[in-house]
């Protein structure tokens, strides 16, 4: 356990320092916000009724971008080998790394999100249930992801690949997140099961993503 | 610990996570996250949603009613318990007609009344030859909108 | 390598070779038969009319995809578990024919949506689950494309293929769990088909037929597949060149 609490204490850390990927996380995810304003134009009221949706899209993007970087750092500087080697159980190592991930890249995403909630014109009612979808559905993104992280470890054309492998992981918690948001800014009965299927999902991709992603990384370590 | 005993907690760990989050999906399931609201769960609602909606339900018999220059159709969507009124603008689907399921897409204008702006026909799982629907209805065995086998 | 190369892949072609061309023909007559008496030979529905006869090209194709994934994902476990280099051919060969299945389902389930529903596609739960199929084979294709060593490409897919799994129940009890615009299960269910038996028999003929063409695609691409490993492996030898062929 302690391992496992040091492993996630040095990548958040990392993270937050100067140069690390915690402030690229944000300044994507403003990033994708501002294309999509630009592209809908300057109709207000559309944007308004999009912004919940977009906003979960961006943050589902902004997870995605830094997502190929999950293991990497660690793979090329050997010290995943290490991890490898001295952990008693591997998915409890990624299960820290995911966690980790969540920390420096999706925390900050939903911490950003008010701010650039402003910007795309989300009506006041729908700022609550937007926050609440996506503190309970982004850790699903960390979690699912590190499945297509794994197995793309060390391809040169990584990156692709991840995206490839983690969209139709994906698309069930942006189903919902995206599902609860809406429901829940008008109060709809909907928003209540969308919030406890999230939830679902979060938890399995706590299970699924750390034991697929210890078999993929065992493999590429020794294979 | 020990190996073992870490490993006894980590399974043990593993099946609390895992039967939580089956009974969040069960509990979900439980409460319908829907395609389409039905007339009732609008009905349970303190006023209509402000957006796009979709309502899906059984076109009420006899609702149906074109205006003068058949521009336009309106008709009413029910369930068991409640019923929405419904107008639309354009062309209708094949499966289109009394009795028949429907998905409204649209949002509620200043009258109450849905403004749909797309209408599908929802058909169901029963399939057979129109001699033997013919057939089993004359027998009274089977209504409309009914499971065959019931 | 040496299980693989020996002992199974030697077995597996005595079997398969002399099946290989009866089982395509079999598949032809039979899908050739459920086509005529889809298409001409059996009654149009008391409602939907002709249209109901796509339901002979649509329904058995969403069959196979469901059921191609499912023997993916049970090929990977064994080839995964066991490490038999026959299942990971097997699974490998099974994507392709489960993808294109797959895409046959979503395109004329597109085409009968049209005229009944009154849209080619909905987002509901029932095609946004196929669709993640679709992209969940594309998925495992990719990984045996990315990674040039294949024992580490076989497990590492077999990976992919076991977590997508999940899918399958949910595209399965998709229509039941929520209120989609897709009906119902028709035939599979647990109070008995809803389907009359003038056109249950031509549904399940094309079904079997279906069934009988994925196993004869199956074979022969598992045949190819273990050739072009024993013609790489042969050419790998020094001083042998066997064949201009090059390698893929």
């Amino acid at each position: 356990m302690r391992a496992q609490l040091a492993v996630i204490g040095r990548d958040v850390s990392l993270a937050f320092r100067s140069g690390g990927g915690a402030l690229h996380s944000v300044i994507f995810f403003a990033l994708a916000a501002l294309v999509f304003a630009l592209a809908i134009g300057p109709d207000l009221a559309l944007l308004s009724g999009l912004a919940a949706p977009i906003l979960w899209a961006i943050a589902l993007l902004s997870a995605l971008v830094s997502l190929d970087r999950l293991f990497q750092a660690d793979f090329e500087d050997g010290s995943l080998d290490t991890i490898v080697e001295t952990a008693d159980f591997l998915e409890l190592s990624v299960l820290a790394k995911s966690v980790a991930h969540w920390l420096s890249a999706g925390l900050p995403v939903v911490l950003a999100a008010p701010a650039v909630a402003l910007l795309l014109n989300l009506p006041a009612e729908g700022y609550a249930p937007l926050l609440l979808s996506l503190l309970v559905g982004t850790p699903a993104l960390s979690f699912l992801g590190a499945i297509g992280a794994a197995v793309a470890l060390g391809l040169r054309r990584a990156s692709i690949l991840v995206a490839i492998l983690s969209g139709p992981l994906f698309a069930p918690a942006l189903i919902f997140g995206v599902g609860a948001a809406r429901a829940g800014a008008v109060d709809s009965p909907q928003f209540l099961p969308a919030i406890l299927l999230l939830g679902a999902i979060t938890l399995f991709g706590a299970l699924l993503g750390p034991i697929a992603g210890a078999a993929a990384i065992r493999l590429n370590m020794t294979a | 610990m020990t190996r073992k005993q870490q490993r006894t907690a980590l399974i043990g760990a593993v099946f609390t996570v895992a039967a939580l989050a089956v009974g969040l999906t069960l509990t979900a399931l439980g409460r319908s996250v829907a395609y389409f609201y039905s007339p009732s769960d609008l009905a349970a609602l303190a006023a209509p949603p402000s957006g796009t909606i979709r309502l899906g339900g059984l076109v009420e018999p006899g609702s149906i009613l074109y205006t003068d220059d058949k521009a336009e159709v309106r008709f009413v969507v029910r369930d068991e318990i409640a019923s929405t009124p419904v107008v639309y603008a354009g062309i209708l689907p094949d499966l289109f007609s009394e009795g028949e399921g429907v998905v409204v897409e649209g949002r509620f204008g200043p009258d109450g009344r849905l403004r749909a702006a797309q209408v599908l026909a929802k058909h169901d799982e029963n399939y057979m030859p129109r001699e033997v629907a013919e057939a089993l209805k004359k027998q009274g065995r089977w209504k409309e909108g009914e499971r065959v086998g019931e | 390598m040496s299980v693989f190369d020996f002992a199974n892949p030697e077995r597996f072609e005595r079997l398969a070779r002399p099946i290989a061309v009866p089982t395509g023909a079999l598949a032809a007559v039979l899908i050739g038969a459920g086509l005529y008496y889809g298409l001409f030979n059996s009654p149009p529905d008391y409602k939907q009319g002709e249209t109901v006869r796509i339901m002979y090209v649509h329904v058995p194709a969403a069959w196979m995809a469901l059921a191609c994934y499912t023997a993916l994902a049970a090929a990977s476990a064994v080839g995964f578990i066991w490490k038999h280099p026959l299942a990971d051919v097997a699974a490998r060969a099974t994507a392709p024919i489960g993808a294109v299945f797959t895409a046959v389902a979503i395109v004329t389930g597109s085409l009968w949506g049209r005229p009944m529903w009154g849209t080619w596609w909905a987002w509901d739960a029932r095609l946004t689950s196929v669709l993640i199929l679709f992209f969940l084979y594309l998925g495992y294709m990719a990984v045996w494309a990315a990674i040039e060593d294949k024992a580490r490409a076989a497990r590492l897919a077999a990976i992919v293929a076991i977590a997508g799994f999940i899918n399958v129940p949910i595209i399965k009890f998709s229509v039941d769990w929520w209120n989609s615009l897709h009906q119902p299960a028709s035939v599979f269910r647990a109070d008995g088909p809803t389907i009359d038996g003038s056109m249950l028999a031509p549904l399940l003929l094309m079904a079997l037929g279906y069934t009988v063409l994925f196993i004869a695609l199956l074979l022969a691409s598992m045949r190819n597949e273990i050739a072009a490993r024993r013609l790489m492996r042969l050419e790998g030898a020094p001083g042998r060149p066997v064949s201009t062929v090059r390698k893929e």
